[in-house]
């Protein structure tokens, strides 16, 4: 049986994952659970967009987006782009000058530093891969300078 | 796609050149020109002036909470809350937001591009972090606001000048004669944005303008990536808190976080989390707010349908016990807290089979991002929370009993 080793080694990941995870001073400390996309933004020349979870959970459940919208849990996974919001899909769905504040106001989306990666701030992987490197999502950073 | 792209960006354009869209937290602007205009826009009294980056950047320099705490409290000649008691603190956070926006605006105005300050983070790292991190010889410390803004008040220009030469205990370049000229002011650009806690400020650079800084070339230094571990605002050895997240740098809004461009027009419009959060019932982790404990009481009113205030969710309660190998205590998975935020689809059965025990489920499958860590350590609370899924005590025999904390246990 090594099911003994096992949670000795799983341990030990977790003891090492664990000291990482109690939030080290990182350059970048944005808000817990902001996702970065930038699929096509830097390549199209627009700043990245944030999403923040935060400001968004405090008026919706998860259910109006994860289910109702069918938003898959996955950073950079639900091949968004502008074509998509202005036909009511993802964040155009609300962001229409109905629900919310409607799709003109670009930068209050695209507000990210260029170059930012494709991630969910803050994410247990995102900290284990360390100060903001790995990118949760599927993408490559696209057009990388 | 190249058509839309290209209208988006003529549409993009437009917006652009058009004032800022009437997107400012809604009351922002009133309060301020009620209550602090009357000093912060003509600058009576020694009242730092709204707009003048100079006079903020000292006080932005010891960060945004101690601003709100000054401001809600009052200081030197600054009356608490302006004077006017009847202000709710969240109404002079959100005039301190508006005081800092319009401060940090004139450099987007102007195009004055961000400081570049790779190059001289280098720089500083190679030649001057000796002394200036620790404060060898009453070197000023990088990071100290205090140290920095009595020498600012000189001008930026004079600081070159000293750098280059020389000062008392400071040799001429850091005592690397062969440093260009350029690079020391990148260097001392790079100090200046550390005291600044890295804000849009003007670079001292655009204050008094010298033809040799914006020689300092974007991104390229070769070994930039492995040289600089992270400059850490706080470069106090002995701070007191190293690696964890000190309370007072919680929640940074939007123009600190390091994620959003400080630049972007639409930055400044962006709430402060603080602002939202100052209400709602405090956590240790994440976003440090007690999300089940908020929804519980009402905090907060998160819809459950796009349009329909009124829709309900079909809360489902029953808890599910998983023991736990070992010493740590068995997990609860509670289906309550859950279907308050969740559709059982979000779930079932793309995640978890709906069978009690049918699921392999371990911490490492969790830290790597499935099974429970699909949601947790990402946007539910992270993973450190050990407390609020391990929640059930063994205790040989006496199964029924639920642990003291949070869990299953709650409510
Ligand atoms: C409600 C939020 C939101 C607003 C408002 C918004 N965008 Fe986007 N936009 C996104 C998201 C999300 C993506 C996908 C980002 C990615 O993965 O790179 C995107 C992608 C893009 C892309 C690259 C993909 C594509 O469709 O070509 C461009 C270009 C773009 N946006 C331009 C604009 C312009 C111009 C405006 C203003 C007229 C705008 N956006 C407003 C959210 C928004
Ligand atoms: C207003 C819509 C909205 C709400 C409400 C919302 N989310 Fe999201 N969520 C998103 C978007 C958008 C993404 C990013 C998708 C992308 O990048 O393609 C996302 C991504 C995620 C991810 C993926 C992270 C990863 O692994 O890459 C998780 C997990 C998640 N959300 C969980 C939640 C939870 C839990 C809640 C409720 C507390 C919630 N979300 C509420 C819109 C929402
Ligand atoms: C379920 C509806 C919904 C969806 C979907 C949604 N939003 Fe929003 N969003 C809102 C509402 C409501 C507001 C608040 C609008 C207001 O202030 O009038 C908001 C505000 C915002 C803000 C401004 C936050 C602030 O600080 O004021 C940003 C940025 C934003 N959304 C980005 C996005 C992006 C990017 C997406 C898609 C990935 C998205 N939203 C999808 C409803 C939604
Ligand atoms: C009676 C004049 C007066 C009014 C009204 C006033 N202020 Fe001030 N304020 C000052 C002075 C003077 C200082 C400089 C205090 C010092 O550094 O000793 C100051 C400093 C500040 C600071 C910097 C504090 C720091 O950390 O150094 C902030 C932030 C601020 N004021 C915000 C506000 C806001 C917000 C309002 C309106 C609600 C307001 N003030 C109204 C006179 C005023
Ligand atoms: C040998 C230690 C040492 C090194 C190395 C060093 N400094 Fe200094 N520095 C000092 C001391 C000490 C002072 C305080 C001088 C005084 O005010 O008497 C100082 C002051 C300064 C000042 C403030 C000058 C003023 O106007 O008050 C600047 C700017 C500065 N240093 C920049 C740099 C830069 C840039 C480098 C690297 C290229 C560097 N220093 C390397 C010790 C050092
Ligand atoms: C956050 C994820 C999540 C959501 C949302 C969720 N469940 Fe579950 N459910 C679980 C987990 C985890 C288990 C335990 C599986 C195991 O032990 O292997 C479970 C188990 C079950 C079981 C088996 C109970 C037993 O005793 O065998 C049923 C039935 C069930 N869920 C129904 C539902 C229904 C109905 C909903 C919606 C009202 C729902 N679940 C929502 C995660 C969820
Ligand atoms: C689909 C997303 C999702 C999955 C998967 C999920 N959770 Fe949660 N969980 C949440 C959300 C959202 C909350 C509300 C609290 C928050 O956001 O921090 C929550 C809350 C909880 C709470 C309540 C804490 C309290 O303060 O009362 C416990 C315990 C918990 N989760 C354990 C688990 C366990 C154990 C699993 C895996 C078996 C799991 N969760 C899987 C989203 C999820
Ligand atoms: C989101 C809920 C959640 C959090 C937070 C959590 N755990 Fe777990 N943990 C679980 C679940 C579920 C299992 C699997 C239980 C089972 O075997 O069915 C587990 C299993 C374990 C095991 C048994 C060995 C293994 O790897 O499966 C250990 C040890 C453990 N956790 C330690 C920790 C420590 C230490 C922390 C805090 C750093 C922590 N856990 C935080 C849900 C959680």
């Amino acid at each position: 049986m090594s099911a003994r080793g096992k949670t000795v080694a799983a341990g030990a990941a977790l003891v090492a994952g664990v000291m990482m995870l109690c939030g080290g001073e990182r350059e970048a400390r944005a808000e817990y659970g902001d996702v970065v996309m930038n699929n096509y933004s830097d390549a199209a020349g627009m700043r990245p967009a944030v999403f923040p979870h935060w400001f968004h959970r405090v008026r919706f459940r998860c259910k109006v987006c994860h289910s109702d919208l069918g938003i898959k849990f996955k950073a950079g996974g639900n091949e968004i782009n502008m074509l998509k919001i202005i036909d009511g899909q993802f964040c155009g769905a609300c962001h229409n000058g109905s629900v919310a504040w409607s799709v003109e106001n670009c930068d209050l989306c695209h507000s990210a530093k260029p170059g930012t990666p494709t991630q969910v701030h803050d994410s247990t992987i995102n900290l284990l891969g360390g100060a903001g490197t790995a990118p949760t999502g599927a993408s490559a950073p696209a057009g990388k300078k | 796609m190249t058509l839309l792209r290209f209208a988006g960006g003529s549409l993009l354009a437009a917006l652009v050149a058009a004032p800022a869209p009437a997107q400012e937290l809604p009351n922002a602007k009133a309060v301020y020109d009620a209550n602090c205009a009357a000093c912060h826009a003509t600058g009576i009294g020694g009242a730092p002036r709204t707009g003048d980056a100079r006079a903020w950047s000292a006080p932005i320099g010891t960060g945004i909470n101690a601003l709100y705490a000054n401001a809600i409290k009052g200081k030197g000649a600054m009356p608490p809350k302006g004077g006017n008691a009847s202000l709710t603190d969240a109404q002079v956070m959100a005039a301190v937001n508006h005081i800092v926006g319009l401060t940090a605006a004139p450099a987007r105005r102007t195009g004055a591009k961000p400081v570049d300050t790779s190059k001289g983070k280098l720089v500083y790292q190679v030649v001057c972090a000796a002394c200036h991190t620790s404060g060898l010889a009453g070197a000023p410390k990088l990071g100290d606001a205090a140290a920095w803004a009595s020498r600012l008040s000189a001008g930026p220009g004079s600081m070159y000048a000293n750098a280059i030469k020389g000062k008392g205990a400071m040799p001429p370049k850091g005592g690397n004669a062969s440093l260009p000229d350029a690079d020391v002011r990148a260097a001392v650009d790079f100090m200046l944005t550390q005291m600044r806690g890295g804000t849009a400020l003007p670079p001292a650079g655009a204050a008094a303008p010298n033809p040799a800084a914006p020689a300092a070339p974007a991104v390229s230094v070769p070994g930039a990536v492995v040289l600089a571990p992270a400059v850490y605002e706080s470069a106090d050895p002995n701070a007191f808190n190293r690696l964890m997240v000190a309370p007072g740098r919680r929640n940074p809004p939007p123009a600190e976080d390091g994620i959003h461009d400080p630049e972007s027009p639409g930055t400044a419009l962006l709430q402060a989390p603080l602002l939202s959060f100052q209400s709602l019932p405090r956590a240790n982790l994440g976003n440090y707010v007690n999300w089940v404990t908020a929804l519980g009481k009402k905090q907060i009113q998160p819809r459950w349908d796009t349009r329909d205030p009124k829709a309900e969710p079909a809360v489902m309660d029953l808890n599910i016990v998983r023991e736990v190998k070992g010493s740590m205590p068995d997990v609860v998975f509670p289906h309550k807290q859950h279907t308050e935020w969740l559709d059982c689809s979000n779930c079932h059965p793309a995640i978890f089979t709906p069978e009690k025990g049918a699921n392999q489920i371990s911490m490492a499958a969790i830290m790597l991002g499935q099974k429970c860590g699909v949601c947790h350590g990402k946007v539910a609370f992270p993973i450190s929370e050990c407390r609020l899924c391990h929640a059930r005590q063994k205790s040989a025999g006496a199964r029924t009993v639920e642990g003291p904390s949070a869990g299953g246990g709650r409510q």
